[in-house]
């Protein structure tokens, strides 16, 4: 919880709030001041437009706390203020509102724009008022209600102010906070996933070029089964058995010198990505050392992988056990790339090797039992526990709205 | 719609937010005017522990002009350089290009750096800024390094940051009076995001002609001596000299095949030529 100063629609306001409430939600909820309306929340609408030192701002993608000391009016701080009467007035002669759930944010874009432009033509004020969504009306009595203040206005010689008064530089509501007295709202360092081994990440990035490319992540796993050295070191050079060992992965054919091509599909919570490629595997029977290098794209989620995977097949501690060193490197980009700072696509892996490696210890035992054929697949990736919940189609929203496409 | 619990930190320097950042126990996001980050966090597509917010250093809300460049920090928004409370070292390129980015709201508060580093191939600041050859200044726990805006952005979504690091200035060069620039992008609807863009910059007195073909699937084509595309800059009317045919092969070169994408963009630059502006 953290503690937020401002000033809102001229009087002083303090309270005890999650850093996570935006400035929309804590004027609705704590202040009760519901003028604010919350439309799409996320920053497209514009129904949550209200002034945040004296400029337009989205509230619904402000976090209150990040507007400590700034001074905030919202439509009902408006009641005096002499452009909004004129607009008030002007959005009740050109009919610009029906149901009335965009006006106060079209209220305060409007305000705006009779403040900022000396003399917009309709299709300037069609611009500047786009980012203000409203479903029933339609925007022709908006942009004649606009014009109309702006006409008045200037026709009684009050010129424009194309900055707004605006003379601070940076993100409104921002820099009126005492800086030093906030860095120890940080969460005491207890509280990191002790689990969580962390990637030893290379230190210089390194540029996007095929032949010198680096992963941007890597990370070392290991495990044990209890099977000698050589038996292991054989089944590795069985692509196919070494796949069907690891969930979700299936091949498109049989490998051909070292090269093969398929999917492996991932789920993690209600997210499933399913990444198609192609992956070269070389191995070397002095050092009993292999690598795979492949890449894979996921179409649902436009996100590409490529990763290089290094292993060594070493004695294990105990006769007959074998040790496995992995050491997996790995870029993600795309819509998934989001995700890949967050430790989660190593705690994937984790879960995958630990899986794969159920599975081996099933296969090895079934042929050391003498059995042929297929053994049974025990383990199955199960991600249900996995932190995070996000749904497919909110992501793919979102991934079309950021980058302007359709799927 | 609503984020997850996280923690929140606002810095008073830049060395307190790398000592933030560099603790990898944790998920750690820096934010300025989250005019990106927000929506996604709404949307709990990012879901960090720890939220640094940077806009309270003074030190990433000043500018710098020398002789020869403009260097500015990393929280100055699209608004200040519209407004030109950021001076204009750039024939009026800056500005306008700030004029067209999203909606007024939004400009108040989405930073340059933010918009750089959350490095979306649609924005427009990174087409622009690689067109007049700016570059970023990132700093981390090994220091400063200086690097050129078009390597700024490794891909979709991806800057070029090492672990620790963070962008705290973008340095603009000034431009000669004899430049001009051009800038045009094709979108939907106002104020969303493009699906292609074309900007370029002739400052013949400077010697530099660059050409940069923006909003693709991934960093935008910086062509850094484009005087085979469109001559020497020279030239009284510039899509005159226009050669489409060679910017045509360079998108090819790119990777980019899809003849409708390809034509889009190829017609992005050549109205961004047709509407060529000097100072």
């Amino acid at each position: 919880m953290n503690t937020v100063n401002l000033t809102v629609n001229g009087k002083p306001v303090s309270a005890t709030i999650q850093p996570r409430t935006h400035l929309a939600d804590f004027l609705r909820e704590t202040l009760n001041l519901t003028g604010t309306h919350l439309g799409c929340e996320h920053g497209v609408c514009g129904a949550c437009t209200l002034l945040v030192d004296g400029v337009p701002t989205r509230s619904c993608i402000t976090f209150a706390v990040s507007c400590e000391r700034a001074e905030v009016t919202t439509v009902e701080g408006l009641d005096n203020d002499e452009i909004t009467r004129e607009l008030r007035a002007a959005f009740s002669q050109e009919h610009g509102l029906q149901c009335g759930y965009c006006t106060p944010g079209m209220i305060v874009s409007a305000r705006d724009v009779v403040q900022r432009m000396a003399a917009p033509s309709e299709h300037d004020v069609r611009v500047a008022m786009s980012g203000n969504l409203c479903r029933c009306t339609g925007y022709v009595g908006i942009v004649r209600a606009i014009q109309r203040v702006v006409e008045a206005r200037r026709g009684r010689g009050i010129a424009a102010i194309p900055d707004g008064n605006r003379k601070r530089l940076g993100p409104s509501g921002s820099g009126h906070a005492d800086p030093a007295s906030v860095a120890e709202t940080a969460r005491p360092k207890a509280v990191s996933p002790a689990a969580t081994k962390k990637p030893a990440k290379s230190s210089a990035p390194a540029p996007r070029k095929d032949t010198d490319w680096k992963p941007q992540t890597s990370f070392v796993q290991g495990f044990t089964v209890s099977h000698p050295v050589d038996v292991v070191w054989d089944f590795f050079g069985n692509i196919p058995e070494v796949a069907s060992c690891l969930p979700g992965a299936s091949l498109a054919g049989d490998p051909v010198d070292g090269h093969v091509e398929g999917q492996i599909k991932v789920k993690v919570g209600p997210i499933s990505a399913e990444f198609l490629g192609v992956a070269d595997v070389t191995r070397d029977d002095t050092t009993r050392t292999g690598t795979i290098d492949g890449s894979g794209k996921d179409k649902r989620s436009n996100s590409s992988t490529r990763g290089l995977i290094g292993y060594e097949v070493v004695p294990g501690a105990n006769l007959d056990e074998t040790r496995v060193n992995i050491n997996i490197g790995f870029t993600l980009t795309g819509a998934l790339a989001q995700f890949s700072r967050s430790g989660l696509v190593q705690d994937v892996a984790g879960r995958l090797i630990g899986a794969f490696v159920q599975n081996l210890e099933a296969k090895l035992s079934h042929k050391a039992a003498g059995g042929t054929g297929a053994a049974p697949v025990v383990a199955e990736l199960d991600a249900g526990a996995l932190v995070f919940s996000v749904i497919v189609s909110r992501f793919k929203a979102l991934w079309a709205k950021m980058t302007g496409r359709g799927q | 719609m609503k984020p997850v619990n996280f923690d929140y930190a606002r810095p008073g320097e830049v060395s307190g937010a790398l000592k933030l950042i560099a603790d990898e126990g944790l998920t750690v996001k820096i934010v300025a005017g989250s005019q990106s980050l927000g929506p996604m966090l709404n949307m709990r597509l990012v879901q960090p522990d720890l939220l640094v917010d940077i806009t309270g250093i003074e030190e990433l809300r000043r500018f710098d002009e020398r002789p020869d460049e403009i260097e500015f920090g990393a929280c100055i928004t699209h608004a200040d350089i519209e407004d030109l409370r950021i001076p204009d070292v750039t024939c009026g390129a800056l500005p306008s290009v700030a004029r067209g980015i999203a909606y007024r709201a939004v400009r108040n508060r989405g930073t340059v750096g933010g918009s750089l580093t959350h490095a979306d191939p649609s924005a427009d600041w990174h087409s622009i800024m690689a067109a007049l050859g700016a570059k970023v200044v990132l700093r981390g726990p090994a220091g400063e390094r200086t690097i050129p805006v078009e390597d700024y952005m490794l891909g979709a979504l991806e800057a070029d940051l090492g672990p620790g690091e963070m962008l705290v200035s973008i340095k603009v060069p000034k431009l000669s009076r004899s430049a001009r620039w051009g800038y045009y992008k094709s979108c939907r609807k106002t104020g969303e995001f493009a699906h292609a863009i074309g900007a370029f910059l002739a400052d013949p007195d400077r010697g530099v002609i660059r050409v940069v073909i923006g909003a693709t699937e991934s960093r935008p084509i910086v062509i850094t001596d484009a005087g085979n595309i469109i001559g020497d800059g020279r030239a009284e009317r510039l899509d005159a000299a226009f050669d489409s045919h060679a910017v045509s092969e360079v998108i090819e070169a790119a990777g980019m095949t899809n003849p409708i994408d390809k034509q889009t963009h190829i017609v992005a630059l050549g109205r961004a030529l047709e509407q060529a502006q000097s100072a």
